[in-house]
């Protein structure tokens, strides 16, 4: 019998219980293999990154370069000759011996004991900021009518346009400004500020968009139990918006931890700059140590990436709400 | 901002700080926006009129902007730049459709496969930068001797990618076709921009009813048929706003240029933004590039308004 779509065009022929039987088991083969072969590509990378990084110097110096540091005078591969050591991230941690410290040693290294602390100390500090900031923005424009709110909405929505980037000479020259007017100027404090005015407008829109979910007659039942707005938005809300304050929370962390240029320009001491500008500096310093730099790019992602794959689904959320409803 | 009501209309209790709850709450955010966005957007516009001579600062007028816009600096890199972003929005768009229609199938590990392929997103332009400096470096990067092929990549210096020179101009004076340096910056911008948008097109192919691809196939619609005339339009708007997204970073990111080209061989990875630092703070002409800051923030304004223009459209 023939089928005629609705086209008019002949549909085509009815295909055997067995080619359906045989596509039903080898689709799902096809796509994971696609899948694993997308993911491996994906990770190339990353590999490539971790297997320099675990490198001796003279390995790292070999020329022709070898994929694998497994050869031996016999064999081209060999994995019981592998020669995997630690001495890369030896160099960037710099252990010592120091009887005072805890567990009797020294974290010595630049990267440890003053950049990473100093990326940890911004954007927690920041990412705070931005999430109490976001949460009491966000909850006012998604509950209140007031005059000014569409202008105030699209006005922040239109600042995530402004990137740091082109108010980085103005915001320099500020800086400067600061520190002549004020001998008590403090640098981290201006950094902090400008990562929480850079990560906020984003924050709010995403925010907004979780407390817009959440049903009004949950505040108007306790507004009638005899909350002020303020308990309810305390007691009620904020419990139930914790997704969308965290998500706020988490891009502005991520978001700062990996910032550079600002940490970079807006801070004059060294003492005081973040892990990015350290692993700046080190492409200069570590001229042929690859392994050291590989080792600093596998140290200093490590935190972000365990974070991330700790909270995926509130990131996923997150950047969906954000980009698309926007 | 006396909202007294709450917006359903229902009265809440009435004192001043209840009254002007709002505001209050507004209050701090707009205290800070206007210190670290506004008035830098404005100290901006005022730094593109002054000449910085030995500390002071001296009216110039639109001296600046005629100063940077007439170089050839500036054209060179405004063409690296389009050249940049084409190859780079092209490319992830491309790649992220691909990965994105093979994530949008049940499969027992989606959620897997999703999450691996997203860790690129989380690490830093930094550190991408850095991690695909490694690989070619002369001499002893993994990849080095495949990228100095000279049968590959043109007469090469036999170096490194990084300094292998841009091939010949066709048309004097544009800085085309680009340094394999610029191509390589590509790849690896676009290795780090791929998670990202595969997740917003793979947001919108879930959105693509099941019901009419079934109807569809009962129909005799071939699978090629209904991605064309069902899928693809349905996703089309999402692939818009991802196209802006992309631009919008493309034009912003400076840290994988640090790291990974610092803007070379000569200037031929000199993007807007890598030019705006080194006017700035590699030669501390801070007028001129205060000018070139406005420049982009015009631009970077133009396309958010656009990319809302078309997101609130697409929604309606």
């Amino acid at each position: 019998m023939q089928v005629t779509g609705t086209s008019g065009r002949p549909a085509p022929l009815p295909r055997s219980a067995r080619y359906y039987r045989v596509r039903k088991v080898l689709q799902p083969w096809f796509y994971n293999s696609a899948l694993i072969f997308i993911c491996v590509l994906m990770l190339l990378p990353v590999l490539g990154t971790l297997n320099i990084s675990f490198r001796r110097q003279v390995d790292v110096q070999r020329k022709p370069p070898v994929l694998f540091p497994c050869d031996t005078p016999e064999r081209s591969f060999d994995i019981r000759a592998c020669r995997f050591v630690l001495e890369g991230y030896e160099r960037i941690i710099g252990p010592k011996p120091n009887p005072n410290a805890l567990f009797g040693v020294e974290l010595a290294g630049r990267m440890i004991s003053t950049y990473l602390p100093n990326t940890l100390l911004y954007a927690l500090g920041a990412s705070v900021i931005v999430t109490t900031l976001a949460g009491m923005a966000g909850y006012a424009f998604s509950r209140y009518h007031f005059r000014l709110r569409r202008t105030l909405m699209v006005a922040i929505l239109a600042i995530t346009g402004i990137p740091l980037l082109t108010n980085l000479i103005a915001l320099y020259q500020m800086g400067v400004t600061l520190r002549k007017a004020f001998p008590g100027y403090e640098e981290r404090i201006f950094l902090i500020f400008v990562y929480v005015g850079f990560f906020l407008p984003f924050s709010i829109w995403i925010v907004k968009s979780f407390f817009d979910t959440i049903p009004r007659e949950l505040e108007e039942a306790s507004f009638i139990d005899g909350c002020t707005p303020f308990e309810s938005l305390w007691r009620i809300v904020t419990p139930l918006a914790t997704p969308g304050l965290a998500s706020a929370f988490l891009l502005s962390f991520v978001g700062v931890w990996n910032e550079f240029i600002a940490g970079y320009l807006l801070v004059s001491k060294n003492t005081l700059k973040t892990a990015m500008f350290g692993l700046y500096d080190f492409i200069g310093q570590f001229v042929i140590g690859y392994q050291v730099l590989a080792a600093a790019c596998i140290l200093i992602a490590l935190p972000v990436v365990i974070l991330f794959l700790f909270t995926r689904q509130v990131f996923f959320r997150a950047m969906v709400e954000g980009a698309l409803k926007g | 901002m006396t909202g007294s009501r709450s917006s359903s209309g229902v009265r809440i209790r009435q004192g001043f700080f209840s009254r002007t709850l709002p505001f209050w709450l507004l209050l701090p955010t707009l205290i800070v926006l206007a210190a670290v966005q506004f008035y830098p957007a404005f100290y901006s516009i005022f730094l593109s009129t002054q000449e910085f001579q030995a500390g002071n600062m001296k009216y110039v007028g639109l001296r600046n902007y005629e100063r940077v816009f007439s170089t050839s600096t500036f054209s060179d890199s405004l063409f690296i730049t389009f050249a940049f972003l084409a190859g780079y929005a092209t490319l992830t768009l491309v790649s992220s459709f691909v990965v994105a229609l093979f994530l949008n199938r049940k499969l027992r590990l989606s959620s897997l496969y999703l999450t691996v392929i997203f860790i690129p997103w989380v690490l830093s332009d930094v550190i991408v930068g850095l991690v695909f400096r490694l690989f070619v470096v002369p001499d002893y990067g993994l990849l080095s001797s495949f990228f100095a092929d000279p049968a590959l990549f043109g007469p090469p210096n036999g170096v490194s990618i990084l300094t292998t020179p841009p091939p010949p101009q066709v048309v004097p004076g544009i800085p085309l076709p680009p340094a394999p340096a610029l191509i390589y910056l590509i790849f690896a911008s676009a290795w780090k921009a791929v998670p990202f948008t595969t997740v917003l097109i793979l947001a919108a192919l879930q959105t693509v009813p099941r019901e009419i691809l079934e109807s569809a196939s009962i129909d005799g619609a071939s699978a090629f048929n209904s991605f064309r005339f069902i899928t693809f339009p349905l996703v089309l708007p999402t692939m818009v706003v991802a196209l802006f997204n992309l631009t919008l970073g493309g034009v912003n990111g400076v840290g994988m240029v640090f790291s990974l080209t610092n803007g070379g061989p000569g200037t031929a990875t000199e993007v807007l933004s890598f030019l705006l630092y080194t006017i700035g703070f590699g030669r501390l002409e801070f007028g001129r590039a205060a000018a070139l800051s406005v420049f982009m923030a015009v631009i970077n304004l133009a396309l958010i308004l656009f990319t809302l223009r078309l997101s609130r459209t697409g929604r309606a």
